[in-house]
């Protein structure tokens, strides 16, 4: 631990007891103003309708140095006039509006912030309900390591959904929705030429994805039951294009002299889904069952050109065609038991049966000379059978005990096929069964009022796991301790994860644990505060085989390791001194110490080294804050605030260090009425 | 018929309700107050209760008083706090009526459960974590005192499931995150508080509080909407095992939410060849021997392959 973050430690300690909550939450954005009204919001009265509103116009700006690609990835604040937070309500005052009796409109960031976001509801009782969700983000990611930058994103992803339910308060309702969700905008991929061997050039790509989803269903009640029924209609497309616009010189003699690449895709997946909802005195049944047939339509049109490693001039096309399916059916059915009042028991039974089905035929033709043309047929099916059951029993009115059983069957089977003018379609089949069992337990406990204890454990066991990194041999505790007391609070807990997969090469171990406390307080004189503090720890080891070595690679294994050891500090005051001003200071601290190096020892060998270098990645992430609210008069309020954000990694990922600092604030006015 | 079961019945039943809710919710009442209970209406109750009743026609469940057609036990107060007569005449005091502060978390889910039961986002309810946890609606819900326009949550709903995920907040606090704390996404995007059915993927390992995305797929699906497929070469882990197989969800100090600060780590610490995993029972496949990790293009695994989610033009995800 270094020191500044003992100091940071023992200061959390100190004042953790004195400390938090309350009205001021730790508040994470330094805009929109949340939480400071400016008066009762009482609204005003017009035709029988009570209207009541909250905009908060202002200027966002940003300053940042260093890496401003990682900063964009992170936080992407910019410049710019924005209509930080709004909010229109309008309620029917005795529930009997002419076309309705509710609109509530909120927004969030509109006027390019990047993160965006509109609702809607509108509303008249008994007879429709209408919900809108709208919401935009800047993506920006520099794919630094993924892809050293050549899968840089700049892309904006939108959703918006509407939702209308007819005779909402009725036995008998009727839903209609529509949800469109799209990306675009410009991204790099990368591409090998000539040859699998060959050099690797960066292509601009225009992403355009687009998905459309419609919705129609009803559900009806019936005595005891209700009935729901869904129909949907699903669409994607991606019409994605990628290419390069000038010559692009490789490894001497290689170039790519040209490339343009297209491949739009067309899916679709039509759906159904039932559910019956029954309660009795003593038994509740909740059962579903859905189907939905995928199906995707695609070609694929690839053209490079230039000159190979060998200094051959090159003209290669590549087409590919086909289809791909994916049928999955579900049921679930649940049974509630309430045998006594102090007894719950439930069983829930669940199976999955999906398969994806594959084909295409890919051609590739290289100097117009060489064609080559394979076809593919692939299958991947997943049946997946689970039950649990769950008992809970309440001792006393301050004591009661859970526990439940898990089991899982699940079935893996694949089926790869491809054939070349030269070889018949052959097929390789083969299957995988694992089983999953385990057990779950815990206590609630109210041992003085206002204290609560919880804690529960789950163990389990897998006897064929499907990759080297999945549960196999796994047990998980919970523990948490909280404690209210009219203006104060604490609260405490513990989460172990402990994973054992043992396999060929080495065993895969996989240690987490997340240790938690926090505390709020509110004081009458208008003084909150609010802090917590988590350490997140993950500790993994997991056999490795791989090929390194000059001049000629040989197969080595070796063991990947990573070490986490963050430290997560949230801090926030909030001053109200008198009614006219509102203080807020808030302070986030994020520190990854990773395994307690201070610098790269030598490692015996060039791959030792490779992997050394990785096996940590200790960072500093700090945002402190201060929003200052004063209120103008009683429909007004002024706002300014203040947030840094700092990013300093130890050592460079891969040689390369992505630090930066950004100062960034707001001014606006926020007015309600 | 025992009390406890018809206090059950009343609140589940709805063919009996006309019947035993009278008799129920007396029946709850009777540990503290007289049996000659009767309802008195919600007028009579915004006498004392003035600053909660005058804005009661902002609330949701206003709709029942609008209504006018409830039998008194379904509507207004009553609905919700049993019959006042007792309470009223008493002056007022939590002992004389039913006052959720007084309620064990059964009965507060209970009482909840016997309107909104059939909620399709809440039927799942009684096998949730949370409720294994104790935390029911009103830790998360203020019928009266609620500041957000929608759901009647007591909080901002970010704030409201830190305040008990406290080690998910730090998560979310981290420089590679969901939005979350900016608002563009909130945790029931891909989390349902209330329940729900066991995942398709995984293997009973995943918690019921996943909100399964279209047909039952994982919730990630629902922006990520590229990666859905199908494909015709699927990644078959990212099928069997979903996303958490190479991410992790909330928040991160690596880049693209991945589980390692480097890909390569990432990919190898599956594709060992180590046996009797995989498709084929031929294990995972390990890597080519022309992949050197001495050269720093091979630790860059997704710069050749770039459809690592699924591709349907090649086996290897190269296009």
């Amino acid at each position: 631990m270094t020191k500044k973050l003992r100091i940071v430690t023992f200061l959390a300690a100190a004042v953790s007891p004195l400390i938090l909550a309350g009205r001021a939450t730790a508040q994470q954005t330094v805009a929109p103003t949340d939480g400071e009204p400016v008066g009762p919001a009482a609204g005003a009265t017009f035709a029988n309708y009570n209207i009541s509103q909250s905009w908060e116009l202002g200027y966002r700006f940003a300053s940042v140095g260093g890496d401003d690609g990682k900063y964009r990835s992170d936080v992407n604040y910019r410049n710019g006039l924005r209509l930080l937070s709004g909010s229109l309500l309008v309620h029917s005052l005795e529930g009997h509006g002419k076309w309705f009796d509710e609109i509530a409109l909120t927004t969030a960031g509109l006027g390019n912030d990047p993160y965006q976001s509109a609702t809607v509801r509108i509303q008249k009782n008994r007879l429709y309900r209408y919900d809108m969700l709208w919401r935009s983000n800047d993506y920006f990611n520099p794919g630094l390591v993924v892809a050293s930058g050549e899968h840089l994103e700049d892309t904006t992803h939108r959703w918006q959904d509407h939702d209308l339910t007819l005779f909402p308060q009725s036995a008998f309702r009727i839903h209609a929705g529509y949800g469109r969700t799209t990306e675009d905008g410009p991204a790099l991929t990368t591409e090998q030429v000539f040859t699998t061997q060959g050099d690797i050039f960066p292509i601009f790509q225009n992403v355009r994805e687009q998905y459309n989803e419609y919705r129609l269903g009803f559900d009806a009640r019936f005595r005891a039951f209700r009935l729901t029924v869904q129909r949907r209609w699903e669409y994607f497309r991606d019409d994605s294009t990628g290419a390069v616009t000038l010559p692009e010189a490789g490894t001497p003699p290689t170039t790519l002299a040209g490339f343009q690449s297209s491949q739009p895709d067309r899916g679709r997946t039509p759906s159904w889904m039932g559910n019956l909802i029954g309660e009795f005195s003593w038994i509740a049944i909740n059962a579903r069952a859905t189907y939905a047939g995928g199906t995707g339509d695609f070609v694929q049109n690839e053209i490079a050109t230039g000159v190979n490693g060998g200094g051959t001039a090159q003209n290669q096309q590549i087409a590919v065609s086909g289809t791909g399916d994916r049928p999955a059916l579900t049921g679930d059915f649940n049974v509630t038991l309430l045998p006594a009042s102090k007894l719950t028991v439930v069983n829930s039974l669940s199976f999955a049966d999906t398969r994806m089905v594959g084909n295409n035929e890919f051609t590739e033709i290289n100097n117009a000379t060489l064609a080559l043309s394979t076809i593919n047929f692939q299958f991947l099916g997943i049946r997946l059978l689970t039950n649990s059951t769950d008992v809970r029993y309440r001792l006393t009115r301050k004591f009661d005990a859970f526990g439940g059983f898990r089991y899982a069957d699940r079935l893996i089977r694949s089926t790869e096929d491809a054939a070349t003018p030269a070889t018949a379609l052959a097929g390789l089949s083969a299957e995988q069964p694992n089983h999953t069992t385990a057990g779950v337990a815990g206590v609630n406990w109210l041992p003085l009022t206002g204290l609560r204890i919880h804690f529960e454990g789950e163990a389990g066991t897998n006897d064929n796991p499907f990759t080297p990194i999945s549960l196999r041999n796994y047990h998980e505790l919970r523990a948490n301790a909280g404690y209210r007391r009219k203006n104060l609070s604490f609260s405490g807990g513990y989460q172990g994860n402990y994973n054992n997969n043992s396999i060929v090469v080495t065993s895969y171990s996989s240690h987490a644990r997340a240790y938690s406390a926090d505390a709020s307080w509110s004081a009458k004189a208008g003084v909150s505060l609010d802090a917590s503090y988590s350490i997140l720890r993950l500790n993994t080891i997991g056999g490795i085989a791989f090929f390194a070595g000059a001049p000629v690679a040989v197969q080595t294994t070796g063991e990947s390791i990573y070490e986490s050891n963050i430290h997560a500090l949230n801090i926030g005051v909030h001053f109200a001194a008198t009614k006219r001003a509102d203080l807020y200071i808030g302070y986030n601290l994020t520190k990854d110490t990773g395994d307690g190096r201070d610098s790269f020892a030598a490692q015996p060998t060039p791959a030792g080294q490779v992997f050394y270098s990785v096996q940590t990645f200790p960072l500093t992430y700090q945002t402190p804050l201060a929003h200052l609210s004063v209120r103008i008069n009683e429909k007004l309020r002024w706002n300014a605030g203040y947030q840094y954000y700092g990013y300093h990694e130890e050592f460079g990922l891969l040689s390369t260090i992505q630090n930066y600092r950004a100062h960034t604030g707001f001014t606006s006015l926020l007015w309600s009425f | 018929m025992k009390g406890h079961q018809l206090r059950r019945g009343a609140l589940s039943a709805i063919w009996l309700r006309p019947i035993l809710l009278a008799g129920s919710l007396t029946g709850m009442l009777a540990q503290s107050s007289p049996p000659a209970q009767r309802f008195i209406g919600s007028e009579q109750c915004g006498l004392c209760h003035t600053d909660i009743y005058k804005e009661f026609y902002r609330n949701p469940h206003f709709k029942s008083i609008a209504l006018g057609k409830d039998a008194p036990e379904k509507t207004g107060c009553e609905g919700c706090h049993g019959p006042g007569s007792n309470h009223m005449s008493a002056g007022g005091g939590a002992a004389t009526i039913r006052a959720f502060s007084q309620m064990t978390p059964t009965q507060v889910i209970d009482t909840c459960l016997s309107c909104h039961s059939k909620d399709l986002s809440k039927a799942n309810i009684r096998r949730s974590a949370h409720t294994d946890a104790n935390v029911v609606c009103t830790n998360c819900h203020s019928v009266h005192h609620s500041p957000t326009a929608k759901f009647l949550l007591a909080k901002k709903q970010s704030e409201l499931c830190y305040g008990c995920h406290e080690p998910v907040r730090a998560q979310f606090n981290m420089p590679v995150k969901h939005r979350v704390n900016e608002g563009v996404i909130q945790c029931t995007d891909c989390h349902n508080p209330h329940g729900n059915f066991a995942a398709s993927w995984g293997n009973c390992s995943t918690s019921s509080l996943l909100s399964a995305s279209h047909d039952n797929e994982e919730p990630c699906l629902k922006c990520h909407v590229d990666k859905r497929g199908p494909f015709v070469f699927e990644h078959a882990s990212v099928r069997v095992e979903g996303c958490n197989a190479c991410h992790v969800s909330h928040g991160s100090t690596n880049a693209k939410l991945l589980k390692r600060p480097v890909v390569f780590t990432v990919c190898l610490e599956c594709h060992n060849g180590a046996g009797t995993f995989g498709r084929e029972n031929l294990g995972v496949y390990s890597l080519s021997p022309s992949h050197n990790m001495l050269d720093p293009r091979y630790r860059q695994c997704t710069l050749c392959h770039v459809k690592i989610h699924g591709s349907n033009s090649d086996a290897r995800f190269l296009r």
